[in-house]
């Protein structure tokens, strides 16, 4: 482990009104650890989790703490992002609620109607997998390439609703990176269903785009990133209507220079209208995981995700909110790490915390 | 990194660390520098031009630099060469800078060589012929230049130089590569087939070659021109800076970049190689792996304790490490500007390093007192405030 890199941890810039005030939900990859720390890194709550976070977890309106689990034991438990059961556990860590499927991965969101959005891994059958162009040759897993299925489960376990990818993906424009594995088709990264509308916004890692799909046809009818972004983590939409999203990076063909940035894209015009980079380019660069979320006067909190770096930064580029993680824990493919795949920010006021108790707690590196 | 993270020297053990002064000559920068263990800079050297991409400090004391000469728009417009590691001139300066020696070209990129004879081994852009281009397999696909409306795709070469500025020995690549046996990264662009990087005197005066796009090291025989060893595919991603560190090991920079190994980290490591078994035979990763990443350029220098020292060009860190691993010494370069500003934005990148021990001939009888610096080292030295 480097010095250079490793010296600061906890907060390590805070413009106190310049960033939006708030709590920061972590749940740092591989630990059995949800906190909720204040802008100086102090934890104001935490939840003991039944299982690590197969990536992240959500804070409810209703102050329950929705994650979706890993389950080390499951079929496709070595690929990221890997789940089998969705939790929601309320303000004491009591488990509430849960749906198992060893299939499921990382990407989950609640709905207004309160049934719950998933994402699981279906095989992609062959005729069709044989036909989807891209990736290394012969890297199938175990001869099978794994797409995407998205199913709306209702509180008693139901599914009332499932999309298939492959029925829907277009063979000519869904192509899978050069250099990743065809272990998977489209490797969705995040899924969020829009207001006003039934369409699920989704981003999808492995062919570099974002997509809306329209929940009654199931068919795609916007689609965005070929030959502009590479393997997006994440995308989320507006209130006024653009998608922001986070474009890894990585693959990146031509040199590889390796950097990231946030993008705002007009659907309508199909073209970015805002972009977001480091003054020194390179010092954003997140090649895995990842989230992006818009706070309110256009700030945008980043979770970096490999290096355990979180940030706020304005829309005019300054950085005006950083935390590093300071807990590491091993992992035989990502080593001694402090990952924290996503971060979510919520205001004082945010209906959660009405009639909650946040204890001024110790520095989060402080606490075992 | 962090935005704040610190600079200069931010760790250093005296009882395991190689003893001696480093070079930084930062990309983009018109001066280099001799640093001190601690961070302190006792020496500096001016130059008009940027460096392509680094100086080497002789034994004889001198200051081997290729620079990158400023293109006009008619060079441009013919050669079509704005690749970033393109060179132009070399200089040779002492001490106090006064020039030695130079040699100016053109179609030079960024790799060269001081001899054993005295001689400079120099790499440079040979255009492919255009039979050839459709036959070299893989890059990204239409990404050739285009020069005065013709597809361009360049190929490497060697030029052996005097002192007095004749040529003593050529190569190019194409006379002795079959395009099937050397197809490019799948990610790269086809404006380049191999991008060498390094180059390197073997013990028998045959000539070692490290190539970014092919993600392979070579060795051609000078006598006949044939490339008679060859390692690297399949292993290597984007390598740069091979060096012999004993009669049969090479040590080597393995980026990363474009790697082929279906995971989703960027990770660089340093690892040396048999070259008559082919095999792996020590190796260094970060931990985690995501914290030793160069993308592009970074090199290794094998130090006399056995130590290494490391330059991981994309973050400006030099480090050094013992052979278990350990880090004993870590420095992160203070000296920042935007030579590449639409591409990079705002750096702080060194291409190479190199540490010199006390006995090392060049330094014999030089002033290396750090006071003779006091203004720069308030600003760039270990107690500057950051």
């Amino acid at each position: 482990m480097g010095y250079a890199r490793t010296k600061l941890t906890g907060v390590t810039v805070n413009m106190k009104f310049k960033a939006y005030n708030g709590y920061t939900l972590i749940l740092p990859l591989g630990a059995k650890k949800a906190y909720l720390i204040d802008m100086e890194g102090h934890v104001v709550h935490q939840w003991q989790l039944p299982r690590p976070p197969a990536l992240y977890g959500e804070l409810l309106p209703n102050s329950n703490l929705l994650y979706a689990g890993y389950v080390a034991e499951g079929p496709l438990a070595e690929f990221e992002g890997a789940g089998g059961e969705i939790l929601e556990l309320d303000w004491d860590g009591n488990t509430v609620w849960s749906y198992k499927d060893p299939y499921l991965h990382h990407c989950f969101s609640r709905l207004y109607n309160g049934n719950t959005l998933v994402a699981r891994w279906v095989p992609v059958p062959k005729a069709i997998a044989s036909r989807v162009k891209g990736g290394l040759i012969g890297t199938e897993r175990e001869g099978l390439m794994w797409g995407d299925c998205l199913q709306e489960i209702n509180p008693n376990g139901k599914i009332v609703w499932e999309w298939l990818a492959h029925e829907h993906l277009d063979l000519e424009v869904d192509t899978i990176c050069p250099l990743c594995a065809r272990s998977q088709w489209t490797e969705i990264s995040s899924i969020e269903a829009l207001p006003q509308s039934d369409d699920i916004l989704v981003s999808l890692r492995r062919t570099d785009s974002v997509a809306i799909i329209d929940k009654a046809s199931g068919n795609i009818k916007w689609r965005w990133g070929a030959g502009e972004i590479k393997h997006p983590p994440d995308a989320t939409m507006l209130d006024n209507g653009r998608i922001l999203l986070y474009d890894s990076g990585y693959h990146y063909p031509a040199p590889a220079f390796a950097y990231s940035r946030l993008l705002e894209v007009d659907p309508n015009e199909n073209k970015m209208v805002w972009e977001y980079k480091e003054a020194y380019w390179v010092d954003f660069y997140g090649a895995f995981m990842g989230n992006c979320q818009r706070l309110h006067a256009g700030n945008t909190l980043v979770s970096e995700a490999p290096t355990g770096r979180v940030f706020e930064t304005t829309r005019k580029g300054d950085m005006v909110w950083e935390f590093v993680n300071p807990k590491r824990i091993s992992h035989p493919v990502y080593g001694h790490h402090n990952i924290v795949p996503q971060a979510y920010r919520y205001g004082p006021e945010y209906e959660a915390f009405r009639g909650k108790k946040l204890e001024h707690g110790s520095l989060l590196g402080q606490i075992s | 990194m962090a935005y704040e993270s610190p600079h200069s020297v931010v760790y250093y053990d005296p009882k395991k660390a190689y003893e001696g002064y480093t070079l930084i000559d930062p990309l983009g920068s018109r001066e280099a520098y001799l640093i001190d263990m601690e961070g302190r800079i006792v020496h500096q050297w001016k130059f008009a031009n940027m460096p392509a991409l680094n100086g080497i400090f002789l034994p004889t004391g001198n200051f081997l630099r290729p620079q990158q000469t400023p293109l006009g728009d008619e060079e441009l417009r013919i050669i079509g060469l704005a690749i970033a590691g393109r060179g132009g001139e070399i200089v040779e300066v002492d001490w106090d800078g006064n020039l030695v020696w130079k040699w100016e070209d053109l179609y030079m990129n960024h790799t060269i060589t001081r001899w054993s004879n005295g001689n400079t081994m120099v790499v440079r852009w040979y255009r492919t012929p255009d039979e050839i281009i459709p036959e070299v397999p893989g890059g990204f696909s239409r990404t050739e230049l285009t020069v005065e409306g013709n597809k361009v795709m360049w190929a490497d070469g060697l030029q052996e130089v005097t002192p007095d500025g004749k040529i003593a020995w050529e190569w190019i690549s194409f006379e002795h590569m079959k395009p099937e046996e050397w197809p490019i990264c799948p990610l790269c662009p086809r404006s380049e087939w191999t991008h060498a990087n390094s180059v390197i005197e073997m013990p028998d005066g045959n000539v070692m070659i490290c190539c970014r796009h092919i993600s392979q090291i070579f060795v051609i025989d000078k006598k006949t021109g044939n490339i008679i060893w060859r390692w690297g595919e399949g292993e290597l991603a984007h390598p740069h800076d091979p060096t012999l560190v004993s009669n049969d090991n090479i040590l080597l920079f393995d980026n990363g970049g474009h790697r082929q190994d279906g995971s989703n980290i960027s990770w660089s490591r340093v690892l040396e190689v048999n070259m008559k078994t082919g095999r792996i035979e020590w190796e260094y990763r970060g931990n985690p792996p995501m914290e030793f990443y160069s993308a592009l350029c970074a090199g290794c220098q094998r130090l006399p304790n056995g130590n290494t020292l490391i330059c991981e060009t994309m973050v400006g860190r030099v480090f050094e490490i013992t052979r278990d691993g350990e880090i004993v010494w870590e420095f992160v370069n203070p000296f920042y500007n935007q030579w590449l500003k639409d591409i990079f934005g705002r750096t702080n990148q060194v291409f190479r390093s190199y540490r010199y021990g006390p006995d090392f001939p060049g330094l014999k009888g030089k002033n290396l007192d750090p006071n003779n610096y006091q203004e720069l080292n308030k600003l760039y030295g270990p107690d500057a405030q950051k």
